[in-house]
């Protein structure tokens, strides 16, 4: 292949934001809303307008764990190829900074949709809207936290 | 995901199952006796629990005769984390029993079965034109970073390296392994030959349909620096 056609290649994709590349966002999350305050996380989880159902945990284990891992830690089969490490979900230090909505978006949308790595593929067409909210929940569970 | 427009690929899927396979052969002595139908579904329907290999009901959509016929005499994993119905593929424990391997006249018996097992009713050539270096870059973004195909399929990097996840099928050599008709009608409707993949779904335009499939299609260990 052309020497100099693989330089120019190779700077279009480092410019753009290009297939699971690093992400400029990765080491700095966002600060949590000054006006916000901590809440009791596990409390939370039953009243929610979408619960956390076995339908939940079986499609996390079908589509997420892949890259998120069975139990959510990030590091499911994918994990170890991937330049930006899959999102530990047990994590409450940065998902606390990330609210419900964002989360629904992430999964609907995709990485990229939300400013991050895309590797995470949008889930639009496959999962419906009652399901993605769902797991939102799942994902509340699994780091026992509450957007702050 | 209790929506409609399941149900209705759900139909189509089974009114393509039903009606696309008349003009398959019977199946050889050669299948009973390598045990093929422990691994592989021939037919489609619910999986036994024990077939951890993939669908072959349509290998004669999917796959290119030639690399068939190689792959038969000299077998290699194509899943690199084994298929998704193996017990231990999240877990990163893939059964690892050696793929049977045929001799020359077992080959041509088979390859001939194998190819006459059709879902689509009509695959009409596509007849795609390779993709030209800038193109190919372009489609690279769209795999890469606006449908995240890479998480999960292994592809190359512009060093002509293998890069990316093994959740998926390798894609390394796939314009050697797949028909392209097949890769097409994959990407435009998976449902229409897996009822529920681990795969997302999407909704390409034409034009972005077709230059995936070149995409995918230029990938091979030939050229893998192409």
């Amino acid at each position: 292949m052309n020497r100099a056609f693989l330089i120019i290649a190779g700077l279009i994709l480092w410019a753009l934001p290009a297939g699971c590349g690093p992400d400029p966002a990765e080491e700095k999350p966002a600060a949590p809303p000054a006006e916000s305050a901590p809440t009791a996380p596990a409390a939370a989880h039953g009243s929610r307008a979408h619960p956390v159902t076995a339908q939940t945990r079986q499609t996390y284990q079908f589509y997420c764990a892949q890259c998120h891992g069975t139990e959510g830690h990030g590091n499911g089969i994918n994990a170890p190829y991937l330049t930006v490490p899959p999102r530990d979900h047990t994590k409450a230090d940065y998902l606390e900074t990330r609210s419900d909505e964002y989360l629904f978006t992430a999964i609907q949308k995709g990485g990229l949709a939300v400013g991050r790595a895309p590797c995470m593929p949008s889930w639009e067409y496959t999962l419906d809207k009652d399901t993605i909210h769902s797991l939102v929940s799942y994902i509340r569970e699994l780091c026992r936290c509450e957007a702050l | 995901m209790n929506n409609p427009k399941h149900f209705f690929l759900t139909g189509v899927f089974l009114v393509i199952a039903v009606t696309g396979s008349a003009g398959a052969m019977a199946a050889p002595a050669l299948v009973k006796e390598k045990q093929c139908d422990t691994c592989h579904r021939f037919a489609s329907g619910p999986a036994e629990k024990e077939q951890y290999g993939p669908d072959l009901f349509f290998a004669g959509d999917k796959f290119q005769k030639k690399w068939l016929e190689n792959f038969l005499q000299h077998p290699e994993a194509i899943r690199p984390a084994g298929h998704t119905r193996d017990p231990g593929f999240l877990k990163g424990q893939r059964r690892t029993e050696p793929h049977p391997v045929l001799n020359s006249q077992e080959t041509r018996q088979m390859t001939d079965y194998l190819m006459s097992l059709k879902t689509l009713k009509e695959s009409p050539p596509l007849n795609l034109p390779a993709l030209s270096k800038g193109a190919r870059v372009r489609v690279k973004i769209l795999f890469e970073r606006d449908y995240s195909c890479i998480a999960c399929h292994q592809s190359y990097n512009l060093a002509g390296l293998p890069r990316g996840g093994v959740s998926g099928p390798s894609l390394l050599d796939a314009g050697n392994r797949l028909r392209p008709e097949w890769v097409y009608q994959w990407l435009k409707n998976p449902k229409a030959f897996a009822t529920q993949g681990r795969m997302p779904l999407y909704r390409f335009d034409e034009e972005t349909l077709k230059q995936l499939t070149q995409y995918i299609m230029s990938h091979t260990k030939d050229d893998p620096g192409q």
